[in-house]
C-alpha cells in the first residue's frame, strides 16, 4: 500500500539481508553465535511490535508465550523424542494456543489491568515450570538431546532465514487490510466498531499472529541452545529487553525492532568485558531512552523525513 | 416522507437507566427513508444517550429499536453497522497514523480476516467519496495537518463509505463556518434525496429549521414535543426549557456595579482546541462584587472561557486579575489568587462526606476562619446541614450543585464562577438556588460570573449580561435592555 | 497446635504482605502509577539496615531507621527522575503513558537491584531483630520479633488510615486520588501532594522491607519475587481498593502459611497463583476493585 506509515525503502533492507546472508564467510563463529541469538531475538521483538503498535495493547508476557512454545518443543523432544520439525511445529501450536487462553481474560480488561494479567501470565508460568519439575527440569533447566546443528554456519542461517521470514509476513500483514483494520481497532475501538468491524475478533487475531511468531522462533531457539531454562526464556527481564528493543527500534515499524534487537544485543556484548557493570549500563541507556526518545532511533529518522 | 410505508427506524419506549439517573426515558419515534429528523435538546437532555443507543454503544434497560423490520436493541455496534446503520460523531476522532484515503478506505473494507489487499475499485470508490465530501485535495494526507472542517468532512466520508440506510449525525454544525454549514447542509440534503433516513442531533431548532423535516425535543431524558420546526419552536414545553419561562426582569437592590474597580478583565481573549476555534475576541470585565451574567446555549464556548480564566487551557489574548496579567499561571496560582472555579462537572469527591468536602474547601484557611465559613454556608444552604455526615455521591442533583457552589465559596473567594448550575435540576430547586445567589449577593462580599443558558434563572441577580454565540460576544447590557432587545431571539 | 501456629504465622506473614499492598496500592490509586520497582525499594532498606548494622556496627533500632530513610530518599527519587519526567514528556501519548510508566520502573528496580549486588553481593542477609528471643503464644513458640512485626505492621497501617482520614494533607491525598481536579480547584497544590505520597509510600515499602528483613531475609534475588507478590497481591484485592489489598494479602498469606504447614513448603505459592487465575477469569478487576 503506498503512502503508509514511514518505512525503509524495500531495497536496502535488502542489501543489508544479503549482506548478512554473506557474513558467515568472513566473521567467526562467537560473533556468528551473538548474531544468531540477536536474529531470534529480533522475531520476538517483531512480534511485540506487531501487537502492540497495531492493536495498541502492551503484552508484556511476549515472554509467556515463548516460554509456552519453547517449554513445549523442549519436552516433547525431551520424553517423547519427536522428531525436531514435529516438536517445533507443535510448541508453535500450543504457543497459539496459550495465546487465546491469555487473551480471555486479559481482553476483557484495558490499560494497567491488561498489562499486569500479561504479567502475571508469565510469573503462573515460571511457576509452573518450577513445580513440575519433574518434567520441566524445575529451575535448573530442561536438556534437550536434539540439536538442529551443530554448525555456527547453520544455525546462523536457520535464524537469518527465520528472521527475513518473519520481518516479510509481519510487514505485509500490518499493511494488508487487515493491518488496517487492525490499526483502527486499537487506536479507536468504537470507531471500528461503529465502521461494521469485530474488533475483539481482530485482536484475537493481533495476539494469535503474535503468538506464533513467539513460539515459532522461541522452539527454533531452544533446539539452537540445546537447554529450555526460565533464566533464558521467561524472566521478566526479557520481556522487558523486548520491549526495549522495540521501542529501541521504533514502535509501529516492525523492521525497526529487529534493529532494536540486534543493537541491544551487540550493545549488551560490547560492555560485557566491563564486568556486572554492564546490565546496569544498559538498563539504564534503555531507561534513558523510554524517558526522552519514546519513538526511538527509527522515529528519529522518520522525523527528518516528510510526513 | 410518510405515506402508509412503515418506518425504516422505529424506537418504542426507549429506557437507559445508569444506576440512580435515567438518562432516556421511555422515548418513543419514527424515521422514514427520504427525511430528516432532528433531534433538539439541551444539554444532559439523553440526546447523546439516545445516539449511543441506537448505534449499540450502551444497550438500552427497557423499549426497543427496530430497524428495517428486525429488533435490533441490544446488538454490538459492528451488527448494527453492517445492518446500514451509519455514524458520524459529534467529536472528530481521526486515525492519525492513516492518510484520509486511508481512513475512506476502511469504510469500504469488509469485515473479514482473510482479506489481504486492497482492490483497484475500492481506492476508485473511496476516490469517489473523498470528491464528493470536498476532500479530492487532500488524499494523502494525514489528520494532523488537515483544518477543522476537513476533519469533519473526515467523519461524514467515513459514514458515508458504508452507504448506510440510516445516518445519525451528532451535532454537525459545531466550529464550522457559515458557508461551510451550508456545504454540509447540501450534502445531507444530497443524502437525503437518496433516501436515506437521517437523524440530525442539535442543541437548538433555530439552527437545524430550514434543514430539518420534522423535529423531535427531548429535556431530562423524555420527549417533550414533536412536530415541524416552527410548532416546535412556538412549544410552551420547549420554551420553558430553553427560556425557563417568561422572561421578565426582576427588582434588583445593591450596587450596579459600575464604576467599581474592575476585578477581572478579559481583552480579545482567544480559545483553540486544537483546530476547532471555541473562542473568538471575547471582551469581559468583572467588577469588585459585581454579578455578571454570561447566557449562551450549550456549546456557546462558556465553558471554554472559564476555563481559559481558571488556567486550566492556554489562550491568546489578555487576562487581567485586578490589573496584573494571569496568562501562564498555573491552575492552582490562579484558585489561590481568589477565584474559584464551579464547573459544570461539580468536580465533587463522592466518597466523601459532604463536610469533608467542605472542609477540603476551607483547608487553606485556619481552622476557625473555616469553621466560620461552614456555618455561613449551611446558613445558606440548610439542606447541606441536615446531610452533613451523607457521602456525597449518594446526594440528589440539586444538593450536589449546592455541595459544590458552597465548597467554592468556602476557599473565602473574591470571584466565584458558576458553570451552568441549572443544569439537569428540577424547577423547586432553581428556587432554592436562585434563593442562595441571591442572600450571596446581598452580602457583597463575591463577585460573581455566571454562565447560564437559563435565561430566566440568569437574570434576576445581575447587574450586567452578556451573550455569547458560537464563541463570540455578541451582546452585553443591562437585564432591562436584554429584555427589550435580545430576549427570545437569541435562544430560539 | 498446628493450627494456632498456623493461624499465628499466617496473621504475620498477613500483616507484612498487607504492608507492601496498601503502599502498592496507594501509590497507584493517588499517582497512577503501578510501581514495578517496589520490590527494590524493599530489599534496598532491608540491605541498608544489614549494612548499618555489619559494617556501620549501628543497634538493630538504628539500623532500622538507616533502611528506612533508604527507601524514602529511593521513593523520592523513583518519583522525580522517573515517573514524573514521563508524565510530563510531550512525546508519549497520553495512552501510552501507563506502561512506560510501568517498563521505566521495571528497568529502575533492575538497576537498584544490580547495584545492591555489586555493593553488597547477591547473598542472603538477615537484618538483626529488634527484640530478640521466643514467647510461648497461646501455647505456640513464636519469636517475639514475630509478634512484633505483625503489631508493627497494623500500627503503621493505623497510622496511615489516621493520616489519610483525620489530618489535612492526608485528606487532600485520599481527595486527590478520587478528583484530581476537584483537588486543583480549591487551591491545593497537587505536585506537593504527590511528593507528600511519595514519602510515605517510601516509608512503607521500608518497613515492610526492614521486618522482612528480620523475617525471613533478603538478597538482591528476593527483588523480582516481591514486586511480583506484592501485585499480584493488588490485582487479586482489585487495584485502587486498599480494602481489596489488605484482604487479598490476608488471604495469600494464609493460602501459603497452610500449604506450607499441611503439604509442603515447596507448594506453597500454588493456591494463590490458583485464586489469582480464578479471580482474573472470573473478575478481571479483583475482588473489590472499581473502575
Amino acid at each position: 500500500m503506498a503512502g503508509t506509515s514511514p518505512v525503509r525503502p524495500f531495497w536496502p533492507v535488502l542489501a543489508i539481508l544479503a549482506l548478512a546472508a554473506f557474513l558467515p564467510f568472513r566473521v567467526s563463529g562467537y560473533v556468528l553465535g551473538l548474531l544468531t541469538l540477536a536474529y531470534y531475538f529480533g522475531v520476538f521483538a517483531m512480534a511485540w511490535d506487531l501487537l502492540f503498535g497495531f492493536a495498541n495493547e502492551v503484552n508484556f508476557g511476549t515472554t509467556f508465550l515463548i516460554g509456552v512454545g519453547a517449554y513445549s518443543a523442549g519436552i516433547l523432544d525431551n520424553r517423547y523424542g519427536l522428531p525436531i520439525w514435529a516438536c517445533i511445529a507443535a510448541g508453535t501450536a500450543i504457543a497459539v494456543i496459550g495465546g487465546l487462553i491469555l487473551a480471555l481474560p486479559a481482553l476483557r480488561v484495558s490499560g494497567p489491568y491488561f498489562g499486569l494479567t500479561t504479567l502475571v501470565a508469565v510469573l503462573l508460568l515460571q511457576n509452573f515450570v518450577v513445580i513440575f519439575s519433574g518434567v520441566t527440569g524445575g529451575e535448573i533447566g530442561l536438556v534437550v538431546p536434539d540439536v538442529i546443528t551443530t554448525d555456527a554456519a547453520g544455525n546462523y542461517w536457520i535464524a537469518l532465514a527465520l528472521l527475513a521470514a518473519s520481518g516479510v509476513i509481519l510487514t505485509t500483514l500490518s499493511r494488508s487490510a487487515v493491518g488496517l483494520i487492525l490499526q483502527a481497532s486499537g487506536q479507536d475501538r468504537i470507531q471500528a466498531a461503529a465502521l461494521g468491524f469485530n474488533v475483539t475478533r481482530h485482536k484475537l487475531v493481533a495476539f494469535s499472529v503474535s503468538a506464533l511468531f513467539s513460539g515459532l522462533a522461541g522452539s527454533f531457539m531452544v533446539f539452537y541452545m540445546g537447554t529450555a531454562s526460565i533464566g533464558t526464556l521467561i524472566d521478566i527481564t526479557i520481556g522487558v529487553q523486548i520491549i526495549i528493543a522495540a521501542v529501541l527500534g521504533g514502535r509501529r515499524t516492525i523492521i525497526g525492532a529487529a534493529f532494536g534487537a540486534i543493537f541491544l544485543i551487540g550493545l549488551t556484548e560490547i560492555l560485557r568485558p566491563i564486568g556486572e557493570v554492564a546490565t546496569f549500563i544498559v538498563s539504564a541507556v534503555a531507561l534513558v531512552v523510554v524517558i526522552l526518545a519514546p519513538n526511538g532511533l527509527t522515529g528519529m529518522v522518520a522525523r527528518k523525513a516528510p510526513p | 416522507m410518510s405515506t402508509g410505508l412503515p418506518p425504516l427506524l422505529s424506537v418504542c419506549g426507549l429506557t437507559k437507566r445508569f444506576g440512580g439517573l435515567t438518562a432516556v426515558n421511555k422515548v418513543d419515534f419514527a424515521l422514514w427513508p427520504g427525511e430528516i429528523l432532528g433531534l433538539i435538546g439541551p444539554n444532559g437532555s439523553g440526546k447523546s444517550t439516545l445516539v449511543k443507543l441506537l448505534m449499540g454503544i450502551e444497550q438500552p434497560s427497557d423499549g426497543s429499536i427496530r430497524f428495517d423490520g428486525a429488533e435490533i436493541a441490544g446488538l454490538s455496534t459492528h451488527l448494527v453497522a453492517r445492518r446500514g446503520i451509519g455514524i458520524v460523531f459529534q467529536h472528530s476522532r481521526p486515525l492519525e497514523r492513516q492518510t484520509v484515503i486511508e481512513t475512506i478506505l476502511l469504510g469500504l473494507l469488509p469485515d473479514s480476516l482473510f482479506h489481504l489487499s486492497i482492490s483497484a475499485e475500492h481506492r476508485a470508490r473511496a476516490r469517489a467519496i473523498a470528491e464528493k465530501v470536498g476532500l479530492g485535495a487532500v488524499l494523502d494526507r494525514r489528520p494532523s495537518t488537515l483544518s477543522f472542517a476537513d476533519l469533519r468532512r473526515l467523519e461524514l466520508a467515513k459514514a458515508l463509505a458504508r452507504d448506510p440506510k440510516v445516518l445519525l449525525i451528532d451535532e454537525p454544525f459545531a466550529g464550522l463556518t457559515a458557508s461551510e454549514c451550508a456545504e454540509f447542509s447540501a450534502l445531507f440534503r444530497e443524502q437525503r434525496s437518496q433516501g436515506k433516513a437521517i437523524l440530525l442531533v442539535d442543541h437548538n431548532v433555530r439552527t437545524v429549521a430550514a434543514l430539518v423535516d420534522r423535529v423531535i425535543a427531548l429535556c431530562l431524558g423524555e420527549r417533550i414535543a414533536e412536530g415541524k420546526p416552527v410548532d416546535v419552536m412556538r412549544n410552551e414545553a420547549v420554551r420553558r426549557v430553553y427560556l425557563g419561562g417568561a422572561i421578565e426582569a426582576s427588582p434588583r437592590n445593591g450596587s450596579g456595579g459600575a464604576g467599581a474597580a474592575p476585578l477581572l478583565e478579559l481583552r480579545d481573549v482567544g480559545v483553540r482546541y486544537g483546530k476547532a476555534l471555541a473562542v473568538d475576541q471575547a471582551n469581559l470585565t468583572v467588577g469588585e462584587n459585581e454579578f455578571v451574567s454570561l447566557v449562551g446555549i450549550n456549546g456557546a464556548g462558556k465553558t471554554s472561557l472559564f476555563n481559559a480564566i481558571t488556567g486550566f487551557v492556554p489562550y491568546s489574548g489578555e487576562i487581567l486579575w485586578r490589573g496584573q496579567p494571569v496568562k501562564g499561571l498555573s491552575a492552582v496560582r490562579v484558585a489561590r489568587l481568589g477565584i474559584s472555579h464551579c464547573p459544570e462537572t461539580r468536580e465533587l469527591f463522592g466518597d466523601m462526606s459532604v463536610r469533608e468536602n467542605l472542609d477540603l474547601g476551607g483547608q487553606r484557611r485556619s481552622k476557625a476562619e473555616s469553621d466560620d465559613r461552614l456555618d455561613w454556608m449551611f446558613e445558606l444552604f440548610p439542606i447541606l446541614k441536615s446531610r452533613q455526615k451523607q457521602n456525597a455521591s449518594t446526594l440528589s442533583g440539586g444538593e450536589q450543585q449546592m455541595l459544590a457552589i458552597a465548597r467554592a465559596l468556602m476557599t473565602d473567594p473574591q470571584l466565584l464562577i458558576l458553570d451552568e448550575p441549572t443544569l439537569g435540576l428540577a424547577p423547586i430547586i432553581l428556587e432554592q438556588l436562585s434563593k442562595a445567589l441571591d442572600a450571596l449577593r446581598q452580602t457583597g462580599k463575591v463577585g460573581v460570573l455566571l454562565g447560564e443558558q437559563n435565561v430566566t434563572f440568569a437574570l434576576p441577580h445581575a447587574d450586567r449580561i452578556h451573550v455569547m454565540d458560537r464563541g463570540r460576544m455578541t451582546w452585553q447590557g443591562s437585564p432591562d435592555r436584554f429584555v427589550h432587545e435580545a430576549g427570545a431571539k437569541y435562544l430560539l | 497446635m498446628l493450627a494456632l501456629q498456623i493461624l499465628i504465622d499466617g496473621f504475620a506473614i498477613g500483616a507484612l504482605y498487607a504492608l507492601g499492598a496498601t503502599g502498592f496500592t496507594l501509590i497507584f490509586g493517588v499517582s497512577g502509577v503501578l510501581n514495578l520497582c517496589h520490590g527494590a525499594l524493599m530489599v534496598a532498606a532491608a540491605v541498608a539496615a544489614w549494612a548499618a548494622h555489619t559494617e556501620g556496627a549501628m543497634n538493630s533500632l538504628a539500623s532500622a531507621a538507616v533502611g528506612l530513610a533508604v527507601s524514602v530518599a529511593l521513593a523520592l527519587a523513583t518519583f522525580r527522575l522517573v515517573v514524573r519526567p514521563i508524565q510530563r514528556s510531550p512525546a508519549v501519548r497520553a495512552e501510552e503513558r501507563e506502561i512506560f510508566i510501568l517498563t521505566a520502573t521495571l528497568l529502575w528496580g533492575i538497576l537498584i537491584q544490580e547495584a545492591i549486588a555489586s555493593l553488597f553481593t547477591s547473598n542472603a542477609k538477615t537484618v538483626p531483630p529488634l527484640i530478640g528471643g521466643v514467647t510461648l503464644l497461646l501455647g505456640v513458640r513464636i519469636p517475639r520479633n514475630e509478634i512484633l512485626t505483625a503489631i508493627l505492621c497494623w500500627a503503621v497501617i493505623g497510622v496511615l488510615w489516621l493520616w489519610v482520614n483525620r489530618t489535612r494533607t492526608g485528606k487532600a491525598v485520599l481527595a486527590a486520588s478520587m478528583n484530581s481536579r476537584g483537588v486543583i480547584l480549591l487551591g491545593i497544590d497537587l505536585s506537593r501532594i504527590h511528593v507528600a505520597v511519595w514519602a510515605v509510600y517510601g516509608l512503607l515499602a521500608g518497613v515492610a522491607g526492614v521486618l522482612l528483613g528480620m523475617f525471613l531475609g533478603v538478597s538482591s534475588y528476593s527483588v523480582g519475587p516481591l514486586t511480583a507478590s506484592a501485585f499480584s497481591i493488588v490485582v487479586l484485592g482489585g487495584l485502587g481498593s486498599v480494602y481489596g489489598s489488605i484482604v487479598a494479602a490476608y488471604a495469600v498469606g494464609y493460602l501459603e502459611t497452610m500449604t506450607a504447614y499441611l503439604v509442603s513448603p515447596a507448594y506453597r505459592f500454588i493456591p494463590a497463583l490458583l485464586l489469582l487465575v480464578t479471580v482474573m477469569y472470573v473478575r478481571p478487576h479483583g475482588l473489590l476493585g472499581r473502575r
